[in-house]
C-alpha cells in the first residue's frame, strides 16, 4: 500500500498504452483504471487538435479514447480549471480526473477557495512542467532557429534544459537558454514560473529522476495525497501497472533539475521585474501599456481567479462603456480584486489582442503582495475575504438591496 | 439547454466579423453554443479576439432568428412551406424577366456570408436570367479598392499580409482606424510600436489608432489627393523617387509629375502645414520599406477611386511595393468582402476577375454552366445603390442575400421608398431585420456557426469556416436555396451536395484559385491567391518583380483635387464623416443581439468638437437633432477635441442613424456612394 510522500518508477502493463504512451504510460493507465473502476466518470485531458502545435480539451468517459490522449504536447497552454467551471457546472454534477500542470493545479484551489469548483469531485494528476511555448512562436522558432519546416516535426519535447525536436530525416535540440535570449522559447509567465513540480496534486508524474535501466521506460511518481494513494494502489492491485521505489540517485537528480529550473525563474524574474522600474516609473509604464486596450474582456473571461457574475468593470460609474481608450480605472480594478491570488497562469497576456503583458503586471504585483503578507495564492489554503461569502446568498441580498457591499455579510454575518 | 455531461466540442472556424479572418474555436454541447475558445494555433490571431470575436456565439441561438419561409399575404407575411415559397419566388422571377428582360431583376449578395453562398447567387442570376445585374457590398466599402489597384497595379487586392508590418522602416496608416475597425490587424500595428517602427497616422479625427502614431497628421475631412499630391511634389523636388524602379517597372511619371507642380503648396486645401507635408513626404521616401494601410476613410467619397490610384501614386514613384515590408494595403472591412468580389457576385467580372466583356471569357462559362453559346451577357450589369435607384423602373424584382439595405445604404428614405416601387422582393437572411417588411417573401437562411464553407479576408486567405450546431427550424444553407431555386427552374449544374461542392464548381471556373483546395485549407495557414495549381504554395506578396497588370507595369495618374459633392455651407454649416465602432458591426442584427455588446454601446452617438459644443451650449451626452438635407438623426453627444471645429463624427450602425443623413452622390468610376462625407446642420432637442 502506497502512502503520501512515496516516491515510485512505475509503468503500464497495459499493452495498448504501450503502443502509444510515453515514459511509462502511467498516467493514461491510471486513468483508464480510474474511469473502469468508476472512481471519476469523466477524465477532462488535453489531447492534439488540428496538429502538434494545437492542444484541444477533451472530456473523455470511455477508457478506449483515452490512448489518443496520451503524450504531452508543450505548446498546448490551456488552463484546465477555468474550463470546468464555466463548461461542467465546476464538477458539482460528476467526478472528474483531470491532468495538471503546475498553473492549473493552483488556478483549481483558487476557484474551490471561491467555491466554484467541488474539489470533492476532482481528482488531480500533476505532471511535471517546465514551460510551455505558445503554439505560433514554436512554430517560428522551428523555422528560424532549428531551420526545420514546423509542418514536418512529429515530436517536440523539453528536456535538460533543451528544446528538442524531432522530424523526418532526424532530431535537434537547442538550449532553451539560447532560445529565450534570442526571443523564443517559453511563454514570459513560464519563465517565471516556480512551481514545476505539483506536489498538491493527488499524484505528481514526471519523467525527471528517472534512471538506469528504467530511463525512458518508467514514470516517476510521487504520491502526494490519500486520494493519489488509492488510486496509485486500486490501478497496481488490479494488474494495470508496476511499480518499484524510485532509484534514490535519482530522486537527487529530480531535485537537481527542479532547483536548477528554480535558479532559471528567479533569473527571469529579476531580469522582467527590472524591467518595470520602481514606483512612478513603474505606474508610468504599466499606464501607457495599457492604454491600447480595446475591451474584449479576454484577460477576465480566462482569468482562473475571476468569476463575478456582474463585473466591477461593468460598472458604469467607474469605467464608462463604450468608449476607447478604456479607463485606467478597468485594470485597477483587475488589479485590486485579482493581484493577492494572481497564480501566473498567462492566460490573460497570452490571449490579449493589445500585447499588454497583463501576467506580467499583475504577477510583479502579487509577489510583492505575498512579501507582504506571506501568502502563496494556489499553494497556502488560507481563504481570501470573498470565500467566506455564500455566493448564492449574497447574490441575491445584493440584487434585493440593490447593494454591492459585498463584505459586508463577512464582518457582520447575517446568522 | 445544454446538458452539463455531454462533452464539449471545439470546432475550429474563422470569425464572422471583418476582413482579418481570425481563427476562433466555437464550443458546442450537442446543439447548443455555449462560448468561444482562442484558438491559439491560428497564425493569424494567435488566439487573440476582439470584442465582437469573442462574443460572435452570442448571437447565433437567440429569439428571432427566421425559422420558416414567410410570404407576404395581404400586407401579412405569413408562414408558408419551402416548396411554396420558392415557386411563388420562380413564378414572379420568371414573369417579371419573360417581361423586362435580364435588366428587370437585380440581385444582391451580402460579404458576410460564405463564398459558395456568393458564388451561388451569381451562378443562379447569370444562368437564370442571363443578367449581370448582381453585385455585393463591397460597393459601399472597398469597391474603389478593386477599381484603384486594378488601375494602378493590375490587381485590386491588398499587396502584402498583415503581419508583413513587422518588416516595415515606416507604416503609414491612411483613413484606416483599425484598432476599431480591423482589430487585430491593429494588434500587428501595436506590434510593429514595441518593435520600434514609426508609425504615421493620417486621419482628420484622432482616432485610438491616431493613439498609436508617433506623428499623427489631421488633415481636412476628404482632401487626400491634395495632400498626396503635395506629398509627390515634395518628393520630386527633392530628386527623392525611385529612379530606376518608375523606369523599370511603371509608366505615366510624366502625367504625374506634371499634375503634383500645381500642388506646391495645398494647405488651402488639406489644412496641413508645409513643414509637416515636407516632413511626411521625404520620411515616407527615404524609409528602405514603407507600407501604407487605409481604409474606408480613402474610398468612401466620390473620389474614391482616385484617392486609391493617389496610394497607389505614392508607393509606385517611390518604389514601395512588391517586397516585404511595403505595400498599399486596403483593409477590407467585412469578413468576406475579399471573396464576395472573388466569387464574381459582381457586375462587370466572373469569377477571379474574368471580364465578362471578354468573349474567351463568356464562352468558357457558358460551357461550364451547360448554356447556350452566346447567351452569357457581356454588358455592365447595374451596381450595388443603382440597383435601388432603378428599383420599379426598369429593375421589377429583387433578391436580397444577406442584406440590410434600409440601414446599411446610404440616404435611407430614398431606400425605403426605392424598395416600395419593387413588384416583387426576396430577403434571405437570419434574423428579421428592418428591411424585411419591404419583402414579399423572407427565407430562413443560416449563419457561420451553422455551415460549412469559407470566408477570404483581407490578405487575400481563404479561411475555412465549419458547422458547430444546426441551424434553427427549418432553416437551409444559404447556397441550397439558392440551388433549390436554379432547379426548380430546370437549370443544370446545381446538384451541389455540400459546400465544399460549390467551392470545388468555382475552381474549376476560376484559374486564379484552383489550387486552393479544401484539403490545403485544413492547415491553419490555409493559402493566399493567387493559386493557380495544386503544388502551387499561394502569393503572399503580390506584384514582386512583375505587376499583375497585362503589360507588367505600374501605373501612375495624375490626379486632381476634387472637393466632395457636398460641402458644409451657411445652412449646413458642418461637415459629417462616419465610421465603426469596435463594438458593433454594421447594422447591428447580430451585435446588438449580444448582451455584452450591447452593454457598451446601446444607442447612436455623434463627436462633436468641444469649442462648437460650447457654442450651441450642447453638453456631454445631450441627445441633439443631426440634419442633413435628406434626413434627420438623433444621436447622444460625444463633446471631445478628436474631431476638429465644425467636422463631426457619426458610427453608421444604427437605424434611423447616420444614414438618414448621408449622401448617394457616387464614385463615377467605382459607383461608390458618399458615406463619409455630407454637411449637417446640428440642433439640440427642445424639451418638452
Amino acid at each position: 500500500m502506497s502512502k503520501k510522500g512515496d516516491l515510485l518508477y512505475s509503468w503500464t502493463n497495459d499493452p495498448e498504452i504501450q503502443k502509444k504512451a510515453e515514459l511509462g504510460g502511467a498516467v493514461t493507465t491510471l486513468w483508464k483504471y480510474a474511469l473502469e473502476s468508476k472512481m471519476v466518470d469523466a477524465v477532462f485531458v488535453v489531447t492534439k487538435g488540428v496538429d502538434l502545435y494545437d492542444a484541444k480539451p477533451v472530456l473523455v468517459t470511455d477508457p478506449k479514447d483515452l490512448a489518443s490522449t496520451a503524450g504531452s504536447l508543450h505548446c498546448g497552454t490551456l488552463l484546465l480549471p477555468k474550463l470546468i467551471k464555466k463548461f461542467y457546472n465546476g464538477a458539482r454534477d460528476m467526478k472528474i480526473g483531470v491532468t495538471v500542470k503546475g498553473c492549473d493545479m493552483m488556478a483549481f484551489y483558487e476557484l474551490a477557495k471561491r467555491q466554484q469548483i467541488n474539489l470533492d469531485n476532482i481528482i488531480m494528476i500533476g505532471v511535471n512542467c517546465g514551460g510551455s511555448v505558445s503554439p505560433v512562436v514554436a512554430r517560428k522558432m522551428i523555422r528560424e532557429k532549428f531551420e526545420v519546416d514546423p509542418d514536418k516535426v512529429h515530436k517536440e519535447e523539453i528536456d535538460k534544459g533543451q528544446f528538442i525536436i524531432e522530424y523526418e530525416g532526424g532530431h535537434k535540440g537547442i538550449s532553451v537558454d539560447e532560445l529565450e535570449e534570442a526571443g523564443y522559447g517559453r511563454r514570459s509567465n513560464c519563465r517565471r514560473c516556480k512551481l514545476k513540480i505539483p506536489r498538491q496534486a493527488d499524484l505528481a508524474c514526471g519523467n525527471w529522476g528517472v534512471i538506469g535501466p528504467r530511463a525512458g521506460k518508467a514514470t516517476f511518481i510521487e504520491v502526494c495525497s490519500e486520494k493519489g494513494a488509492n488510486l496509485l494502489d486500486g490501478a497496481v492491485k488490479k494488474g494495470m501497472l508496476a511499480t518499484e521505489p524510485a532509484n534514490p540517485k535519482g530522486v537527487e537528480i529530480r531535485a537537481k533539475v527542479e532547483n536548477a529550473m528554480y535558479k532559471l525563474s528567479d533569473k527571469w524574474r529579476k531580469h522582467d521585474f527590472e524591467s518595470l522600474g520602481e514606483g512612478k516609473d513603474r505606474l508610468n509604464k504599466i499606464m501607457s501599456e495599457t492604454s491600447r486596450c480595446i475591451k474584449c474582456y479576454q484577460c477576465i473571461e480566462e482569468c482562473p481567479i475571476c468569476y463575478c457574475v456582474e463585473c466591477t468593470t461593468k460598472n458604469p460609474t467607474y469605467v464608462p462603456p463604450g468608449e476607447l481608450p478604456v479607463s485606467f480605472m478597468f485594470h485597477l480594478i483587475r488589479y485590486a480584486h485579482i493581484a493577492d491570488s494572481c497564480v501566473n497562469c498567462g492566460q490573460c497576456e497570452e490571449v490579449c489582442a493589445a500585447e499588454i503583458p497583463n501576467a506580467l503586471f499583475m504577477h510583479s504585483q502579487q509577489v510583492e503582495l505575498e512579501k507582504m503578507f506571506g501568502h502563496t495564492p494556489g499553494i497556502n489554503m488560507e481563504l481570501p475575504l470573498l470565500a467566506y461569502v455564500e455566493e448564492k446568498e449574497e447574490r441575491l441580498r445584493l440584487h434585493n438591496t440593490g447593494s454591492d457591499m459585498i463584505y459586508e455579510n463577512v464582518f457582520k454575518p447575517l446568522k | 439547454m445544454s446538458d452539463e455531461k455531454a462533452p464539449l466540442k471545439y470546432t475550429t472556424t474563422t470569425c464572422p466579423y471583418c476582413g482579418v479572418g481570425c481563427g476562433l474555436n466555437l464550443v458546442s454541447k450537442g446543439n447548443t453554443l455555449v462560448g468561444v475558445a482562442p484558438f491559439k494555433r491560428s497564425p493569424i490571431n494567435e488566439g487573440k479576439l476582439c470584442p465582437k470575436g469573442a462574443t460572435c456565439w452570442e448571437t447565433v441561438q437567440k429569439p428571432g432568428r427566421l425559422t420558416k419561409p414567410l410570404i407576404k399575404k395581404n400586407g401579412k407575411f405569413e408562414e408558408a412551406s419551402w416548396d411554396e415559397a420558392l415557386d411563388l419566388i420562380v413564378k414572379k422571377f420568371t414573369e417579371i424577366y419573360k417581361q423586362g428582360g435580364p435588366k428587370s431583376v437585380g440581385f444582391q449578395t451580402s460579404c458576410r456570408t460564405v463564398n459558395e453562398d456568393c458564388y451561388a447567387l451569381q451562378k443562379w442570376a447569370r444562368c437564370g436570367f442571363l443578367t449581370n445585374n448582381v453585385d455585393n457590398c463591397a460597393r459601399i466599402c472597398h469597391g474603389p479598392s478593386v477599381a484603384g489597384l486594378s488601375l494602378s497595379f493590375g490587381s485590386g487586392a491588398a499587396t502584402n499580409p498583415f503581419e508583413d508590418v513587422l518588416n516595415s522602416d515606416l507604416i503609414v496608416m491612411w483613413g484606416s482606424n483599425a484598432v476599431e475597425a480591423h482589430p487585430l490587424a491593429g494588434r500587428r500595428v501595436m506590434q510593429a510600436k514595441k518593435k520600434g517602427i514609426p508609425i504615421i497616422v493620417v486621419d482628420p479625427r484622432f482616432s485610438p489608432t491616431a493613439r498609436l502614431a508617433d506623428k499623427y497628421i489631421r488633415f481636412n475631412p476628404s482632401t487626400h489627393i491634395a495632400l498626396a499630391n503635395n506629398m509627390m511634389y515634395y518628393i520630386i523636388k527633392e530628386g527623392l523617387e525611385d529612379k530606376e524602379f518608375i523606369k523599370e517597372r511603371t509608366k505615366g511619371f510624366d502625367d504625374l509629375k506634371k499634375t503634383v507642380e500645381k500642388y506646391a503648396d495645398a494647405t488651402n486645401i488639406h489644412g496641413v502645414d508645409q513643414e509637416t507635408v515636407k516632413d511626411f513626404a521625404r520620411q515616407y521616401a527615404k524609409a528602405k520599406n514603407a507600407v501604407i494601410i487605409y481604409c474606408l476613410g480613402i474610398t468612401e467619397l466620390t473620389t474614391g477611386t482616385d484617392n486609391v490610384r493617389s496610394m497607389g501614386n505614392l508607393s509606385l514613384l517611390t518604389g514601395n511595393i512588391g517586397r516585404p515590408g511595403v505595400g498599399v494595403n486596403p483593409l477590407r472591412g467585412q469578413n468576406n468582402v475579399q471573396g464576395a468580389c472573388d466569387m464574381g457576385a459582381y457586375p462587370n467580372v466572373f469569377s477571379g476577375y474574368q471580364a465578362v466583356a471578354v468573349p474567351e471569357n463568356r464562352a468558357k462559362h457558358e460551357k461550364a454552366w451547360f448554356l447556350k453559346e452566346g447567351s452569357l451577357p457581356d454588358w455592365y450589369g447595374v451596381t450595388l445603390t443603382e440597383q435601388i435607384n432603378q428599383a420599379g423602373d426598369p429593375i421589377k424584382a429583387m433578391y436580397f442575400l444577406g442584406l440590410n439595405p434600409t440601414v446599411s445604404y446610404p440616404d435611407s428614405n430614398h431606400v425605403r421608398r426605392q424598395l416600395e416601387k419593387l413588384d416583387f422582393c426576396v430577403m434571405q437572411d437570419i434574423y428579421w431585420n428592418e428591411s424585411c417588411e419591404y419583402a414579399d417573401v423572407v427565407l430562413p437562411g443560416t449563419c457561420f456557426a451553422e455551415k460549412d464553407g469559407t470566408f477570404t479576408s483581407g490578405e487575400r486567405r481563404v479561411n475555412r469556416v465549419r458547422k458547430a450546431v444546426d441551424g434553427p427550424g427549418e432553416s437551409k444553407y444559404d447556397w441550397e436555396i439558392i440551388a433549390m431555386l436554379a432547379k426548380k427552374m430546370g437549370l443544370k449544374g446545381f446538384d451541389w451536395k455540400s459546400a465544399k461542392d460549390v467551392w470545388d464548381d468555382m475552381r474549376a471556373v476560376t484559374p486564379g484559385q484552383f489550387g486552393v483546395t479544401y484539403e490545403k485549407m485544413e492547415k491553419p495557414e490555409s493559402v493566399h491567391w493567387p493559386c493557380p495549381t495544386i503544388e502551387h504554395p499561394g502569393t503572399p506578396i503580390l506584384h514582386i518583380g512583375k505587376f499583375s497588370a497585362a503589360d507588367g507595369k505600374g501605373t501612375m495618374f495624375g490626379l486632381e483635387y476634387r472637393p466632395p459633392a457636398e460641402v458644409a455651407d451657411a445652412e449646413y454649416p458642418f461637415t459629417l464623416m462616419t465610421g465603426r465602432v469596435i463594438f458593433h458591426y454594421h447594422t447591428r442584427t447580430q451585435t446588438d443581439r449580444s448582451p455584452t455588446l450591447h452593454y457598451e454601446v446601446p444607442e447612436n452617438w455623434v463627436q462633436i468638437n468641444t469649442q462648437d459644443a460650447k457654442e450651441l451650449g450642447i453638453a456631454q451626452h445631450e441627445k441633439i437633432k443631426v440634419t442633413s438635407r435628406r434626413g434627420e438623426s438623433i444621436a447622444v453627444a460625444r463633446v471631445t477635441d478628436e474631431v476638429g471645429p465644425k467636422v463631426m463624427y457619426m458610427p453608421m450602425h444604427f437605424y434611423l442613424g447616420a444614414n438618414n443623413l448621408t449622401n448617394t452622390a457616387l464614385d463615377p468610376l467605382s459607383k461608390m456612394p458618399e458615406l463619409k462625407h455630407c454637411a449637417v446642420k446640428v440642433e439640440k432637442i427642445k424639451e418638452a
